[in-house]
């Protein structure tokens, strides 16, 4: 039977750099159960070390933990992956490894990046430096998380930094994006009015949550859906089979 | 200045339009976001980025630019030669950052407008 998730798709935890330490996995989880969120994507930067913790720290709550992550192209641009299972998100992990700069983080400068487990214990700090661009250009992202399964959402396209239209100009044809993603600064409903390079593509809004009170009231996007995966949040982007997407 | 001259004077190698180097420069603009130079830049100008991305063939169309130099030593991707051989855009790339190029393109009379 089809019913109503609310969705919060762009969610950081305290492994970006530019979080706050109380974004652990176990306080995103409690508070989305707190707040009804139902699905929340754990989107940090161009990493995923977190996500087990929080699909563990969801376990026996009523809140999903989507496998994501927000990788950032050579040109500077900030997409949303997700997956629905853990061994295409392994294959992403490879994949983003493989395309990283190399360069060391400077916790002093940038922040502190913390691996943790699901009871807010300290695992390791994540020594490479993630906010930073891979040697991969969008094009490429796009194509290597269509292969293995997953879906590409374009982040915050109406803000002038790191998004696909301050960097690109245009959508280029040979990015698959399942939709954009506007930023609390934007009501999604007139974004693509606002942007008109937005075109026909889903539009789709998140907290971007650096700390616990953005993702507690920042936006979130409603999905009409039988089950909460990514499978079927990729139909109700294109509202298919009578699922549908509300924001 | 034609862009052919220019490339006399510059360590400049061109990429693709080899048979649009005739054209007038009226002027410069170095940025790497797209939607910026999309509004800023003027028909005439060239461009000077380190993106490599094909959508800077299409803006430099849209924008009627001279020439673009990718600087830094930035390889243009590859989808985006073919692109730019077929609507003859004037491709330049150097290996001196876009701050050196700049600095010399704007010795040579070349001015921000």
């Amino acid at each position: 039977m089809m019913r109503r998730f609310v969705a919060d798709l762009h969610v950081h935890t305290l492994l970006s750099p530019c979080a706050a330490v109380e974004m652990t996995p176990r306080n995103i989880v409690w508070q989305a159960v707190d707040h009804k969120i139902d699905i929340i994507a754990i989107t940090d930067h161009n990493a995923c070390d977190n996500v087990p913790a929080a699909l563990e720290a969801a376990k026996g709550t009523t809140v999903t933990v989507l496998l994501g992550m927000e990788v950032e192209s050579r040109e500077e641009v900030h997409l949303l992956v997700l997956f629905d299972k853990m061994r295409q998100m392994k294959e992403w992990e490879l994949f983003t490894k493989a395309h990283m700069s190399g360069r060391l983080n400077d916790a002093a400068r940038f922040g502190a990046q913390f691996i943790v487990d699901a009871d807010d214990n300290f695992i390791a700090e994540k020594n490479e430096l993630l906010l930073s661009s891979l040697t991969a250009g969008v094009a490429e992202i796009s194509a290597q998380v269509k292969r293995l399964g997953g879906i590409c959402i374009a982040s915050h396209i109406d803000r002038p930094v790191y998004s696909i239209i301050s960097q690109l100009g245009f959508i280029p044809p040979d990015v698959e994006l399942a939709a954009v993603e506007v930023s609390r600064h934007m009501n999604a409903q007139d974004a693509s009015v606002r942007i008109p390079a937005i075109g026909d593509l889903p539009v789709i809004t998140a907290s971007d949550a650096h700390v616990m009170e953005d993702f507690i009231n920042g936006p979130k996007t409603a999905f009409y859906l039988e089950q909460p995966t990514v499978g079927e949040i990729r139909q109700a982007l294109l509202s298919q089979n009578l699922r549908r997407v509300v924001v | 200045m034609t862009v052919e001259e220019l490339i006399t004077l510059l360590p400049l190698t061109v990429v693709s339009g080899q048979s649009k180097l005739g054209h007038e420069i009226t002027g410069g603009y170095v940025s790497d976001l797209l939607s910026n130079v999309m509004g800023q830049a003027c028909a005439g100008n060239v461009w000077v980025t380190m993106q490599g991305h094909q959508n800077i063939v299409a803006v430099a169309s849209l924008t009627g630019l001279a020439a673009v130099i990718i600087a830094g030593g930035v390889k243009l991707d590859k989808d985006a030669a073919g692109k730019a051989e077929s609507e003859e855009i004037v491709i330049l790339s150097t290996l001196l950052s876009s701050f050196e190029i700049t600095g010399r393109l704007y010795q040579l009379g070349i001015a921000g407008k």
